[in-house]
């Protein structure tokens, strides 16, 4: 392990530089054109959202809307079905993600096919939205590749059946095409990390492959796995342009709730819209926390 | 019958370049014997064969009368501390120490024992509990030591432990190594390219060139008695002359028309032929401290102040020559420029032959 | 030594099979636009010849342009700052441009409509809400783009050793700093502009011409066309990625959080 000092600094800046002196100086000046812009549109719509999560229809403080959200079917049913398809493709995707990575890193494949993947991974982690959506369609929809070659396979229109892709399950197989990326993007370097010597060093003691991955690789990966798959999480659940265009208003998720509020949907309570958009924050907000808590776990171990 | 023995080892890789060529040794239980060479020498990829991580093109590797050349890494019982430390890093200190013994499904007791035991082999007592992120270099790589040790394997291996640390903890720490080693009784190969760490703790060193071997021998021979001209110039710093023979029967020699004998053997040369010889400098002295059998006059061209040795650069015609004297308060030194005569014995005279076949 | 692992083929050939058969279907649906003609450029013919693409998504080039500029002009200078001056405030720079995570588009646009509706701030008329939404998306691209340029040179020894040797600000900042940043610049940029194209929910919701709603409105009128525009968005990604590899040699493979979703 080298010992160059320079590794060492959070910022790798000039590692013999003194800091800058203590005194009064009026630096801070040169950081208020950004910070002013993040306030005006970021902070402030993000703070009005909550403040204005406690107001109620005639403009009191109440809390009915947070209540409301939890209570009323149709909201509390989006929360459930945006939850699911999260956990479900963070997950799977996860999962899936872990073992391609694997697989290319560490699988004895050709070194040209981790190139190729690693650049894939970019462009379709880049491919959400509507032309996503489009693909999907094309593939499984009700003329889609798949669904022709089926008919044409076995005479059966699976749509007919009353097989529908346009549901969670459905959905779920489409995020998992930005999903996947996003975690072998993430993985690949991970497994990079994994120095050879660790596992000459366990077969040197005695230890199986198995072992090896039980007691070494895996407890240091398993930060950077479950922080990712937090991240999954998060980048599920905040997804909008990819559900709207492939199933519209059809599935309830709290994203297409909050755009339609926007629209001009049926609420007719702001306040409720506020509440909706806040539980949404709060979600998010938790999963960057873990995120975070994990990388800085992780980062500890590998210096 | 040989503890370890390493029999007509070669390793050639896919590419056809041939790492290790021949490689043949036998070692004696509790030896210490050092790998010693430049880089791509092919000193780690023997001992990585004899790990078990790299499988012998040709030959066997042989512990106690079994051979071993075709088990995997993980059943052969030795021992190995890595240059990089490679200790896990989400395991405490003990957790590393105790990891073999774990895999072996050694009871909990008995663990704890040993690792206590290993601890206290460093002079770590007590530290068990700590990770390895929050422990100084030294501090890791005698962790790395303990768990090699706590199997009980039946030879150590260590590929340069020591290159990855300050100066100041290597001379500590390669003492420490060997005192365990000593102290415990155990085999162990010791591969590095720093020559002093060579010389001062082996029992034996091979000299190793190009993936050849060039010298077995212990220390004091490779030093005194370097058998090939790599070996001479690799170990301890050398002074190389071309010369001519006068008389080989006498050991008579001819250099910048000065001449000078030696009293080894010059077998297979006639007068008039070349030959390189080497001087060590510590053999070479001011003939006015007392003249010696052979006396030649040189040019100094330097003088460097060492502590408690004095590096005189001379020049005798086309070469430069290295004398090291003890320092001296009463000395008087000559001054840059002038001629002075320098002595040395006939049996300082060595004559090298030009790499292999020694 | 690797051993070649048949289960590491199988899963890749898995991950080929999922990751181009949508890609394959949907040129067999743009392929599909006349009726018993296979294969069929009317779908592009259309699409190339309509002049709502052309408008969209010269909006979306527009607003890709702008957002570039008012990106850079407040990541560059802010950033280098913080490398230089005031690393302590670095945790409070990197929060920011990582709120576009926390904060997805939808739920931003939200906030941003009910707060500049009305008076004194009507700025929903114009389209400063949808530019600012932009360059918050790019933020957390620019910003990791630009600090790990500015790492790369190690900035303070940089102008300290400029200085030593005589030269102002000016000169510093043009002929040291930046000239040394280009590629990282380049990298961001073309993120950006990939993510500003491509994305839907703040044109879509704030109601401005883009790319990313024509797509969709293409989507709900017409069958075939929409994959040909899918696979032309999925083009220029690929493009804008693989400029930014030649240019960047690879480097900044981090992942995409927070494009259109």
């Amino acid at each position: 392990m080298s010992q160059t000092p320079s590794l060492r600094l959070g910022n790798g800046d000039a590692p013999g530089a003194r800091p800058p002196s203590q005194k009064f100086t009026w630096a801070w000046v040169g950081l208020v054109p950004f910070f002013l812009f993040a306030i005006a549109f970021l902070l402030l719509p993000s703070a009005s959202i909550v403040v204005n999560s406690f107001k109620g229809p005639e403009g009191g403080f109440t809390f009915q809307n947070i209540i409301d959200v939890v209570a009323r079917k149709d909201l509390r049913s989006a929360y459930q079905a945006s939850l699911s398809i999260s956990a479900i493709t963070s997950i799977g995707g996860g999962l899936f993600g872990f073992l391609l990575a694997y697989a290319v890193i560490l699988g004895g494949l050709p070194k040209s096919l981790r190139t190729f993947l690693v650049t894939f991974s970019g462009v379709a982690s880049n491919f959400a939205g509507v032309p996503l959506a489009f693909a999907f369609i094309a593939t499984i929809g009700n003329t889609g590749l798949i669904t022709r070659a089926i008919e044409s396979l076995s005479g059966v229109d699976i749509h007919r059946t009353g097989f529908s892709i346009y549901n969670i399950w459905g959905l779920s197989i489409v995020y998992m095409y930005f999903q996947f990326p996003l975690m072998v993007l993430i993985m690949a370097p991970a497994l990079d990390g994994l120095r050879r010597e660790w596992k000459e060093a366990c077969e040197n003691l005695g230890a199986t492959d198995w072992q090896y991955w039980r007691y070494v690789a895996l407890p240091i990966l398993l930060p950077t796995l479950l922080g990712t798959t937090i991240l999954l999480f998060g980048n599920a659940f905040g997804a909008y342009a990819t559900a709207y265009a492939f199933s519209g208003s059809f599935i309830n998720l709290v994203t297409i709730v909050i755009g339609g509020q926007i629209q001009g949907d049926v609420l007719f309570n702001p306040g409720l819209g506020n509440a909706l958009a806040l539980g949404m924050v709060i979600i998010m907000g938790l999963c960057m926390l873990g995120y975070s808590w994990m990388q800085r776990r992780s980062a500890r171990w590998t210096r | 019958m040989a503890f370890l023995d390493i029999n007509n080892v070669t390793k050639s890789f896919s590419q056809g370049t041939a790492a290790v060529k021949e490689f043949n040794l036998q070692i004696e239980k509790g030896e210490l014997v050092s790998f010693l060479g430049p880089s791509g020498c092919g000193k780690t990829t023997t001992l990585r064969m004899v790990a078990g991580f790299e499988t012998p093109t040709t030959g066997h590797v042989s512990i106690s009368g079994e051979d071993i050349t075709n088990r995997p890494p993980n059943k052969r019982n030795v021992g190995m501390v890595f240059q990089a430390y490679a200790l896990f890093p989400n395991m405490t200190v003990g957790g590393n120490i105790g990891f073999g013994l774990k895999l072996a499904k050694k009871p909990a007791e008995e663990i704890k024992q040993r690792v206590d035991e290993m601890l206290n082999l460093i002079h770590m007592p007590g530290l068990g509990d700590r990770y390895p992120f929050q422990l100084s270099g030294g501090q890791q790589q005698r962790v790395a030591l303990a768990r090699a040790l706590a199997i009980r394997p039946a030879v150590l291996l260590l590929d340069e432990p020591l290159s990855a640390l300050d100066a100041k903890i290597r001379v500590s720490l390669r003492a420490e190594i060997r005192a365990i080693q000593q102290q415990l009784g155990i085999t162990a190969i010791y591969v590095t390219h720093d020559q002093e760490e060579a010389l001062s703790i082996s029992d034996r060193v091979v000299v190793m060139n190009e993936g050849r071997m060039e010298q077995v021998g212990t220390p004091f021979e490779i030093y005194n008695f370097p058998q090939t001209e790599f070996v001479a110039h690799f170990v301890g710093t050398l002074n190389a002359l071309s010369v001519q023979v006068r008389d080989p029967a006498n050991g008579h020699l001819v250099v910048q028309g000065q001449s000078i004998r030696t009293t080894q053997k010059l077998d297979g040369v006639r007068a008039g032929d070349t030959l390189m010889i080497s001087l060590r400098p510590e053999r070479l002295s001011f003939a006015a401290d007392g003249k010696k059998t052979n006396v030649v006059t040189c040019a100094v061209e330097n003088i460097t102040f060492l502590g408690s040795i004095v590096r005189v650069q001379l020049r005798l015609g086309e070469s430069l020559l290295y004398m090291d004297t003890f320092n001296n308060p009463f000395l008087e030194l000559p001054k840059l420029g002038d001629k002075t005569e320098i002595t040395f014995s006939a049996e300082a005279v060595l004559v090298l032959s030009s790499s292999a076949a020694a | 030594m690797k051993k070649v692992n048949i289960w590491a083929w199988i899963i890749l050939a898995i991950g080929m099979i999922y990751f181009f058969l949508p890609l394959v279907a949907t040129l067999d649906f743009s392929l599909r636009a006349e009726k018993d003609v296979y294969p069929s450029l009317a779908a592009y013919r259309f699409v190339f010849g309509d002049p709502a693409f052309y408008q969209n998504f010269g909006s979306s080039l527009l607003w890709s342009l702008l957002t570039i500029v008012v990106s850079l002009l407040l990541i560059v200078p802010t950033t280098y700052w913080v490398h230089y001056r005031l690393p302590n405030w670095r945790p409070a720079v990197e929060f920011v441009t990582l709120m576009p995570f926390v904060v997805p588009a939808v739920v931003l646009t939200f906030g941003m409509i009910r707060l500049y509706c009305c008076d004194p701030l009507p700025l929903v008329s114009s389209p400063i809400l949808l530019i600012a939404g932009y360059t918050i998306l790019s933020f957390p691209y620019m910003f990791r783009a630009v600090d790990a340029g500015l790492r790369a040179i190690d900035v303070r020894t940089l102008t300290e050793a400029a200085q030593s040797l005589g030269a102002g600000w000016p000169t510093i900042l043009f002929q040291v700093i930046f000239p040394n940043l280009r590629v990282a610049l380049l990298s961001g940029v073309f993120l950006t502009f990939a993510i500003v194209v491509g994305e839907f929910t703040f044109a879509s919701l704030l109601n401005w011409p883009a790319f990313g709603p024509y797509m969709e409105f293409l989507g709900a009128q017409r069958a075939y066309e929409p994959a040909a525009l899918a696979l032309v968005s999925f083009a220029l990604s690929w493009g804008s990625i693989g400029i930014i590899q030649y240019v960047g040699q690879g480097r900044g493979g981090e992942a995409n959080l927070a494009g259109a979703r």
